[in-house]
């Protein structure tokens, strides 16, 4: 019979846990217990008492997408009301104005939208290296990728090879979902299988790419799918060590056709569940981010004593969410505020984790001394 | 639980004291407050939490009343009150509080602005018409401060007022209007408002009456730490005199357009966890804590459950969360996702009524436990897997197995038997071959002297009840008219004696009752009369459990048990301080235990069965000839 406590105590050691023995803790451990051993393990990997951010924005150059994803309120086919796709000069615009604004990283990422030729994103690396040196390119995911080898006929080894040579050196780990693919078939059956997923991450970190890995979990995936895609993750970590952090987020219903078939938000409890058991599970991970703002600024802030040590981006621009009438919006000084008032320095990070600035904790003090006006 | 790895040492030595049974002090809860290690805060109080609750946690399907909004007070914080003429100014009429009813609701928590033109027969009318409209549903009613209110403008005493509010149909008080604590607080923010002696002088009559209430505590305003751990003491002594308190809430500040904050500046989601977790541990002596789900926010009371909180409050508000309703009521779809949330936290949902008694679990693999010292044996090193423990009283814990919503538990004896058909035995019980101390008839007068009188009886039982009246009838031949007495606090001064059980018992039983002088245990008073053991409870399980799970809660059991049993003192040694005993009174009383169910306490089960059986026939018999001679008296 296993016993919470034996495991815990064997991830707290340093020893790699079994799938069987993550899946135990998933279904078994209290939260606490859960929190405390990830708690511990993210201390040991960074030290700090703090808690790391970027400035960052997350437009997107179209909406127009052919790979009808059930759980995406955001896309739009070719020749809908409301498509849009953004040209390269008015998007080079648009990072100019955000690195005024501050902005160090751009995530972009699109719908794939099959009328667009490889030459355009290349311009747009290119352009965004050459003509915006401040901000740093983290642009398209595993799904454009395939998209880009699709209409320009070439491999993805050679469709990540150009891009290198545009500029571009990490990518967005979005587009995993589960990686399971008895769920991928049910949520988005066009988009390819997890192994699809896996190939382009292992080809790009074996180039130097660096990436994030992500997880949207809460609607049709079972707990030993989750397992799964932990498994598959740390077992590609171990090759190139290419993931710069794991990002997990819970599937947010509103407006999608998946909706009518998952009606309810993951709750909290669920978030702190999944976040400490990737602290745990993934011990060839440096970084865990919370997602603050997939799961509301109060579930981030308390993330941050579940094995999350970074608080992710500031989002400027954010409309995949948004779409799906989740709007959660931030600026930097109150994603400082969010951090101290949990209890660590906030510290800003580029798109690599490298440390720009360092907002100390301040010294404590009654958390209301305002003082009455009257 | 497990033990905990602190981070910060300073929690250390409060966690010992806690350990010990000691009370916190002020200097030890600005360290709770203090610290940044937040998941050992929070073991700390879910470990004192489940001390309490087990891995319950209560709701109630509820429905909130605010009959007006006019109010003479102008409180700094609030932007619900309106003076009268103003367009946002409402009154509501008895007839349309009444259209807000639903037949499902349990409980409806009145309370509102303060009028300056509303006679006082209104406000009774108002309880009295809800009271008859939803007879199932318990009123909680008005905050101290508008029953100082009441007293002040009708001039009558507080006494009188929750007199008649009683009669009209009032149960419990909600904790409203306490804010915070500190006349530096109260100066700036609501000086109108009573402040604390008024509130507590208020409660303490009303608990007098046998009215329990609850408390609650404003905060994220312009209070100190110091002032909100200051305000959790003086609660906690008003609780040692009174008892009366039912749960604690904390309330989160609402800026909104009060102008005291900015209006998107809420509580940390931090300092909202370790509000709910320094309350568990420092009010040491209140059942509940109540995370406010519609204040919280739904994410940060889901947490909090594993933070202290075993209270989630009820569909109250439920209108909110349940837009798109359809077909279903938006009751039925807030009591859905509450009881979603709690489950999702690892915790029993449990429906509730005003006194807390259970009144449906919506979970499976529970297990039940005897809250009382004399069961914590079964319980102390119960490996945590895929049960959940439900901690109950021995009648509550008979009814919810009726209903199979007990997987397994240590069964009143006569539980036990109206439910053999879906129950098997265990090879544990709670027996004894000599005293036992804890279940007690505490009398004016000797046994002999009982006929014809009034014989209170705790709410707890089901089967020391069923010994005492054996006892009465065929061992002393006397007739007694036995009555209930409901959760909570009771007048005993009608009655020539009171049957206790449990905690309770062993707790007078040292102190004594200054009314009642003679004290019987029943189990020397079976024993000496029958030569038996006496068995007062046995563990059963349910008939359909799949046999993995028999096996297993069997092996869980056993090793408890097993591992309790060399060493009763320490194993009981925390619950027998919390109920005043020292560890040498805990060894003795757990050793005067049989926790084995052998051939000798199967005798005795069936011997006293056979009592029962026999009495119940000779009363039936005596009620049927009362009534034929009620005829004959009649056709004469």
């Amino acid at each position: 019979m296993m016993y919470t406590s034996d495991i815990l105590k064997k991830a707290r050691l340093g020893e790699r846990l079994a799938r069987e023995e993550g899946l135990f803790l998933l279904q078994n451990a209290d939260l606490l217990d859960l929190g405390e051993t990830a708690n511990e393990i993210r201390f040991r990997v960074n030290p700090d008492r703090q808690v790391t951010f970027v400035v960052d924005t997350n437009p997107n150059y179209t909406n127009i997408c052919t790979i009808d994803c059930i759980f995406c309120a955001f896309y739009r086919h070719p020749g809908d009301a409301g498509e849009y796709t953004l040209s390269v000069d008015s998007l080079v615009e648009k990072f100019k104005s955000a690195a005024a604004n501050g902005v160090t990283t751009v995530l972009l990422q699109g719908g794939v939208n099959p009328a667009l030729p490889f030459a355009y994103y290349l311009e747009l690396v290119r352009r965004t290296v050459q003509e915006v040196p401040d901000v740093f390119p983290h642009f398209f995911s595993t799904s454009e990728i395939l998209g880009m080898a699709n209409v320009s006929g070439l491999s993805v080894k050679d469709v990540l090879r150009q891009l290198w040579t545009a500029g571009l050196r990490t990518l967005p780990g979005g587009g995993a979902e589960i990686l399971a693919d008895r769920v991928k078939k049910k949520i988005s059956h066009l988009k390819g299988s997890s192994a699809d997923w896996l190939e382009v991450m292992r080809e790009a970190h074996g180039m130097g790419y660096k990436s994030t890995a992500t997880m949207m979990y809460g609607h049709l995936e079972t707990d030993e799918e989750i397992l799964e895609h932990l498994e598959a993750i740390r077992l590609l970590q171990d090759e190139h060590h290419g993931f710069t952090a794991f990002v997990p987020w819970s599937f947010k219903p509103g407006n999608t056709p998946l909706e009518k078939i998952i009606p309810h938000y993951a709750t909290a409890t669920r978030y702190f569940q999944i976040l400490a058991l990737s602290r745990i599970y993934l011990d060839n991970f440096d970084h865990i981010q919370a997602s603050w703002f997939s799961e509301g600024k109060k579930t981030g802030q308390i993330a941050l004593h579940f094995g999350a040590d970074d608080f992710g981006g500031t989002l400027q621009e954010e409309n995949v969410h948004a779409a799906a009438n989740f709007v959660n919006t931030t600026n930097t000084r109150e994603c400082i505020q969010l951090i101290h008032d949990s209890g660590f320095a906030a510290a800003q990070r580029t798109t690599l984790y490298e440390i720009l600035a360092v907002h100390e904790l301040p010294k404590i003090k009654e958390p209301a001394a305002f003082e009455m006006s009257s | 639980m497990h033990e905990i790895l602190f981070r910060d040492r300073a929690l250390i030595p409060v966690w010992e004291k806690v350990l010990r049974g000691d009370r916190l002090s002020l200097s030890d809860g600005m360290i709770l407050y203090g610290t940044n290690d937040l998941i050992a805060l929070g073991k700390m109080a879910h470990t004192a939490q489940r001390w309490r609750s087990g891995d319950a946690v209560y709701f109630v399907l509820n429905q909130k009343i605010e009959h007006t909004n006019i109010c003479v007070l102008s409180c700094k914080f609030c932007d619900f009150a309106a003076k009268k003429g103003d367009i946002r100014a409402y009154e509501m009429t008895s007839e349309q509080a009444l259209a807000m009813l639903t037949p499902e609701i349990r409980e409806v928590h009145i309370t509102g602005g303060m009028p300056p033109d509303w006679p006082w027969e209104r406000y009774l009318d108002l309880v009295k018409s809800i009271h008859q409209a939803v007879p199932e549903a318990d009123i909680k009613a008005f905050t101290a401060v508008e029953i100082d209110f009441f007293h002040k403008k009708f001039r009558f005493p507080v006494e009188e007022v929750l007199r008649q509010l009683q009669v009209a149909g009032l149960r419990t008080m909600p904790g409203g209007g306490a804010e915070i604590f500190s006349e530096r607080v109260r100066k700036l923010l609501f000086p109108q408002k009573i402040g604390a002696h008024a509130w507590f002088e208020v409660h303490r009559i009303a608990h007098r009456l046998g009215i329990p209430s609850n408390c609650t505590m404003l905060y994220g305003h312009v209070e100190t730490i110091e002032e909100r751990v200051i305000h959790m003491m003086k609660i906690r002594e008003a609780q040692d005199e009174t008892g009366g308190f039912l749960t604690f809430i904390p309330l989160a500040f609402q800026p909104g357009t009060t102008g005291i904050k900015p209006p998107d500046q809420f509580t940390s989601a931090i300092d909202d966890l370790k509000t709910i977790a320094v309350s568990r541990l420092m009010l040491d002596n209140v059942p509940h804590i109540k995370a406010y789900w519609v204040m919280l926010t739904e994410e940060v009371a889901s947490v909090a459950l594993n933070f202290g909180a075993d209270d989630i409050d009820g569909t109250v508000g439920g209108e909110k969360i349940a837009h798109d309703a359809g077909a279903v009521s938006p009751m039925t779809l807030a009591k859905d996702r509450i009881v979603r949330l709690i489950r999702d936290a690892g915790k029993i949902p449990v429906e509730r009524d005003a006194y807390y008694n259970p009144l449906t679990l919506h979970a499976d693999k529970v297990i039940g436990k005897i809250p009382f010292l004399n069961s914590v044996p079964f319980y102390a090193h119960f490996e945590r897997s895929k049960f959940r423990i439900f901690p109950v009283v021995p009648r509550r814990m008979g009814n919810l197995g009726r209903k199979g919503q007990i997987d397994a538990g240590p069964f009143s004896l006569m539980d036990y038997y109206s439910q053999e058909k879906d129950l098997e035995l265990m090879d544990w019980c709670i027996a004894n071959h000599h005293e036992v101390k804890s279940v007690l008839l505490f009398s004016s007068v000797p046994w002999n002297q009982l006929e014809g009188k009034r014989v209170g009886i705790t709410d707890e039982t089901a089967t020391s009840v069923q010994l005492l009246r054996v006892l009465l009838r065929k061992k002393y031949g006397v007739h007694c008219i036995l009555d209930r007495l409901h959760a909570g606090v009771n007048d005993w001064s009608a009655y020539a004696a009171v049957l206790l059980i449990g905690d309770s018992a062993l707790q007078k039983r040292k102190t004594g009752i200054p009314a009642f002088p003679h004290i019987f245990d029943l189990a020397v008073e079976w024993q000496e009369w029958q030569g038996l053991p006496f068995v007062f409870a046995v563990w059963a399980r349910r008939r359909n459990l799949p046999e993995s799970e028999k096996r297993q809660i069997a092996l869980l059991l056993e090793r408890s048990v097993v591992l309790s049993e060399t060493d009763f003192p320490s194993v009981g040694g925390l619950h027998g301080r919390r109920i005043g005993l020292s560890p040498s009174e805990v060894g003795e009383y757990l050793h005067g235990f049989t926790y084995r169910l052998g051939a000798a306490e199967k005798d005795a089960m069936e011997c006293f069965r056979a009592f029962v059986a026999a009495l119940d026939e000779e009363e039936s018999n005596e009620h049927r000839d009362a009534e034929m001679n009620g005829q004959s008296m009649h056709s004469v």
